[in-house]
């Protein structure tokens, strides 16, 4: 959530209000369940790691007196990593989603390769866990743990390649 | 030394609005020994490239080089002998002959490049055990399982010791189960050492091989290396506790 | 009635995806029906065609010939009117023995004088031009066919020339060339036609000496019974104090039913060949058929097995699959008849001397050509019915053992081919009994060809003898018929043959087959059931003409061409879907 909200701001810098409306639009049906406190909760978290910075704005007629938050270069700096990151044990589906969301948003990464750089690396584990399903004797218990491993590594590998197939045909358009 | 060499292969099918790139300027190097899966969308043109390495059709464009010989413009005979020869061929329906048993197909590959029935049975009845169907050989392919099948037509693409095995799909029609025998049989090959080409877009199969290139509308999106384990499993376990 | 509505969109959805088929089926059974009925209509076919004529042209019961012309012979002829059953007698007319003289040369001939006005009996029908007048004849129809003249024309009779006024039939008559019904002096008959001309016109003949004979016509009180008359007029004393019928004035008599007879002659050739020929092409129809199906048959289970899945119930499989070969089969059965209807005038009458409006097949020959068509489409759709309606196990008979055991050890092609045959043994044996079947057919053929030839002598000129030239027409028709028939039949097997084998091949092309030896090993399987069908065929044949004609006639050497002939022709016609196939790309043949 946190890294989420610092890659929203990374696009230019937002209200409170915005970004929560950006998350849901991110999440989509999903995003019912989030209420707009998390956001200005998160920012004031971010804002006390230094992360992130607000200033009044002018206010505006309608509503007064607003917050508009923007990163700092530690806030940048951590932006980036997140976003390059993909040695996770299992993407987080939440998590992963919002990401490439981010990542087309603020442009500061190419959501098609955080998806490919996802996949090589799931590749490598489940050519791993495969090697291994076959070594071991058809039927031992063993294999068993080692089939489950395989599927979901199977499952998540079908999953990015949705993603792909989205996200390369937004990046076409 | 390369087995299978590509150099900006292209195959178009059609023209103007009809018209359908399936290869499109495609360049490859497998070296002997090595077990490269190709994977892709349906209709990225995996199919037709494995066609094109190995002569069953003809490109648009480009060559391919087969144990250092120009395939894309040589003639039926000699393709038909490289055919008999070097490569080997697994595909997704099998296609055994359906009037022959199980060993008189593994035979077939054998009598087809000259040699004699007393070899070609030697031959037949050594592979039919070592993928494991010594007691099928004498059943015709309709009375054997779909698992069963392929594994007799992985024992007769290997009938004369290929250069390369290509495979299309070898697991296509297969069950977790019979998948999981034909992939054994696969890693038994990579262990041996032999070449072999296959595609899928099962991303399991994919798994099994030492290289993984991603196709993309008939073009090469990505080349992974899969070799070598990173040691995540270990990790993993040792996370666990 | 939403059944008949899918039963008809399947059965239609089909031939519109296979024509092919379709029209193989139906031109094999239009031929064997067509062929078939004809030979089942020629028995009794002349008599009928007589019977109709002589309804026509108010033929007499009998006719009485007596040599010569005068007070004698008229009054042995008048006397007849008392013979018994007699009713009514014509008076008497005389007959000329003269010649006919057309452009192409000159013909015996018969000239009757007539009435301008005929009489009761015997009022032979104009067909073309008018009846006679003075200074114009009219020529008998099957006369002037053979001699080729027509109306307009000028011919010569002994020597005075007239025109032709009219052509005209009667069956007061035997049909040309058995015009003469008794020589001079009812002395053996030669050949001759029969011209008329009015009483008047007759008077130089007489003058001039020709050899005359008078007749006249009798009508019975019933017409069935003429053999109490033909017992008597053999005890009827005549002027010359003997016995009508062997006296100096002898006396001939011909009953309507003798002359019925005589036409039959043409046909006592005709009729075996037909149908023979008829069976030996329904034979090959069922050949080429049965190959069809059994073609279709996987494909025709395939189909079954999808509807079973929708919740077809057999019978309703059944009855598709019955359906569009009983259709197709009773339509071309309908169009068999019919060229037979059109072609039965010329086959059955071949001299032209009779009324043809009523020939063509009755309604035995119907029902019988029906019978053997739906016969033929419930033989071909049966085993494929059966086999889709029992179970959807795809079963294939085990393989003949010795045949694979000995293939092995063969060429790579032969082993293919032998693999193929070794499959499908009945196929094997169909294709074999076609192939023989062909043989029997170009054996009579040869047999018959290399008869000599006599004609008609008719005088002046010979014209051709037309029993004999009838018969060969109908065998080259026969012939002909068997050839469309052998061609068909052999595209359907080597395309079967292709299409079955077409997977195989591919797959043989995949592990390094050549083109050649894919084609060789596809012309191999359909060679090997050829060549014992060719020579199997020759002996067949060889008995079927000894036992039909004449049992003392050696085989021409022209028989050893047959087995080479059907082997090249089978050959080619196998390696061109098999190049076809070679030429395709094997990825191609593989996914098709
Ligand atoms: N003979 C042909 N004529 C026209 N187009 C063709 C022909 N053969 C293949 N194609 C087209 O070429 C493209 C690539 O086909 P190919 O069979 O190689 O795909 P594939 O990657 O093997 O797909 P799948 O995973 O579904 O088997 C497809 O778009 C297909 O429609
Ligand atoms: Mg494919």
């Amino acid at each position: 959530m946190q890294d989420a909200i610092l890659a929203m701001l990374a696009k230019e810098p937002s209200h409170g209000y915005d970004l929560g409306l950006r998350l849901r639009r991110a999440l989509g049906p999903l995003g019912g369940s989030m209420n707009a406190g998390q956001v200005y909760v998160t920012l004031a978290r971010l804002e006390k790691a230094g992360l992130v910075v607000h200033e009044r704005s002018a206010g505006s007629p309608d509503r007064p007196d607003r917050k508009v938050y923007a990163l700092t270069d530690a806030g940048h700096e951590r932006v980036t990593a997140w976003l390059a990151e993909v040695n996770r044990p299992k993407p987080d589906l939440v998590e992963f989603h919002l990401k490439l969301a981010a990542a087309s948003a603020s442009r500061l990464a190419d959501p098609v390769e955080l998806v490919d750089a996802q996949r090589r690396e799931l590749l490598r584990r489940l050519a791993e866990a495969q090697r291994a399903v076959l070594a071991e004797p058809e039927g031992s218990t063993g294999g068993l743990l080692l089939e489950g491993i395989a599927l979901r590594l199977q499952a998540d590998l079908r999953w990015l390649e949705a993603c792909e197939r989205v996200w390369s045909r937004r990046a076409d358009a | 030394m390369n087995v299978l060499q590509v150099r900006d292969l292209t195959k178009r099918h059609g023209r103007k609005h009809n018209l359908v790139r399936a290869v499109d300027g495609v360049d490859l190097d497998v070296p002997a020994g090595q077990m490269l899966a190709v994977t892709g969308p349906s209709g990225c043109g995996k199919s037709t490239l494995l066609n094109l390495m190995a002569g069953l059709e003809r490109p648009t464009g480009g060559q391919v080089w087969l144990a250092g010989e120009r395939i894309d413009t040589a003639g039926e005979r000699a393709l038909a002998r490289l055919r008999r020869r070097s490569v080997g061929f697994v595909f997704q329906s099998f296609h055994l002959v359906e009037e022959l048993t199980a060993a008189e197909n593994v035979e077939l590959p054998v009598l087809l490049a000259g040699g004699s029935p007393r070899a070609a049975k030697r031959r037949a009845g050594q592979l039919l055990d070592q993928v494991g169907l010594a007691d099928r050989a004498r059943q015709l392919p309709w009375k054997l399982s779909g698992g069963e099948r392929q594994r007799v037509a992985v024992a007769r693409a290997l009938a004369n010791e290929p250069l390369v095995v290509l495979a299309d799909e070898p697991t296509g029609n297969l069950d977790t189960a019979a998948t999981n025998e034909v992939l054994r049989l696969f890693a038994d090959l990579r262990a041996m050492g032999q070449t072999v080409v296959m595609v899928t877009h099962d991303a399991r199969v994919a798994a099994t091989a030492d290289r993984l290139v991603s196709m993309r509308d008939g073009v090469f999106v990505e080349d992974t290396w899969l070799g070598g384990g990173s040691g995540w499993l270990d990790g993993l376990f040792a996370m666990g506790d | 009635m939403g059944r008949l509505l899918l039963v008809s969109r399947l059965v239609l959805g089909d031939l519109r995806r296979h024509p092919g088929p379709a029209v193989l089926l139906v031109l094999s059974t239009f031929v064997a029906t067509a062929v078939l009925s004809l030979g089942m209509s020629l028995p009794g076919a002349t008599e009928r065609l007589y019977l109709q004529t002589r309804a026509a042209t108010a033929g007499p019961d009998v006719v009485a010939l007596a040599p010569g012309m005068g007070g004698a012979t008229d009054a042995v002829l008048t006397s007849l009117e008392n013979a018994p059953g007699v009713v009514a007698r014509s008076r008497p007319y005389r007959q000329f023995f003269a010649t006919l003289t057309t452009g192409g040369g000159e013909a015996r001939a018969i000239v009757l004088g007539a009435d301008a006005k005929p009489g009761p009996i015997d009022r032979p029908l104009v067909t073309s031009g008018r009846w006679v007048r003075p200074g114009g004849v009219v020529v008998e129809r099957g006369f002037a066919g053979a001699v080729g003249v027509d109306v307009g024309d000028r011919v010569a009779v002994a020597g005075r020339t007239f025109p032709v006024v009219g052509i005209a039939v009667t069956a007061a008559r035997t049909v040309y060339p058995w015009a003469m019904m008794g020589g001079p002096g009812n002395g053996p008959s030669d050949g001759a036609g029969l011209v008329w001309m009015t009483e008047p016109d007759t008077r130089p003949l007489a003058a001039s000496g020709l050899p005359v004979t008078s007749l006249v016509y009798l009508r019975m009180a019933d017409p069935a019974d003429t053999t109490r008359y033909m017992a008597f007029y053999h005890d009827t004393p005549n002027s010359a104090g003997g016995r009508v019928g062997d006296s100096a004035a002898r006396v001939n008599s011909f009953t309507w039913q003798s002359m019925a007879h005589q036409d039959d002659v043409y046909l006592r050739d005709g009729q075996p060949i037909l149908i023979i020929g008829g069976w030996l092409l329904s034979f090959m129809a069922v050949a080429g058929l049965s190959t069809l199906a059994a073609g279709r048959a996987a494909a025709q289970a395939r189909r079954a097995g999808l509807l079973k899945v929708v919740g077809a119930t057999p019978g309703l499989i059944a009855v598709v699959l019955l359906a569009e070969y009983l259709t197709l089969a009773l339509l071309a059965d309908a169009a068999g008849l019919a060229l037979a209807r059109l072609a039965a005038p010329t086959i059955i009458n071949p001299s032209g001397s009779l009324l043809t409006a009523d020939a063509g097949p009755h309604g035995g020959a119907v029902v019988m050509t029906t019978v053997v068509a739906v016969g033929v489409a419930i033989l071909t759709a049966a085993a494929p019915a059966l086999r889709a309606v029992r179970a959807n196990v795809d079963r294939r008979p085990d393989h003949l053992v010795l045949l694979s055991r000995m293939a092995g050890w063969l060429p790579v092609p032969l082993l293919l081919g032998l693999r193929l045959v070794a499959r499908r043994p009945g196929r094997a044996l169909l294709h074999a009994g076609g192939t023989a079947t062909t043989a029997i057919g170009l054996t009579v053929l040869l047999m018959v060809h290399a008869q000599p030839r006599d004609g008609w002598d008719l005088g002046g000129v010979t014209l051709a003898d037309l029993a004999d030239d009838q018969s060969r027409r109908l065998l080259a028709g026969v012939t002909a018929a068997m050839a469309v028939l052998a061609v068909v039949n052999t595209l359907t097997m080597t395309w079967t043959t292709a299409t079955e084998s077409r997977a195989t091949m591919a797959v043989a092309r995949t592990l390094g087959a050549t083109p050649g030896q894919v084609t060789a090993g596809l012309a191999a399987a359909q060679l090997l059931p050829t060549l014992p069908g060719a020579f199997l065929g020759i002996p067949l044949g060889l008995s079927l003409h000894w036992f039909f004609g004449p049992a003392d006639q050696p085989p021409t050497p022209l028989l050893w061409s047959v087995p080479p002939v059907l082997l090249l022709a089978t050959g080619l016609l196998s390696v061109v879907p098999a190049r076809l196939a070679a030429r395709r790309s094997v990825a191609e043949a593989l996914a098709a």
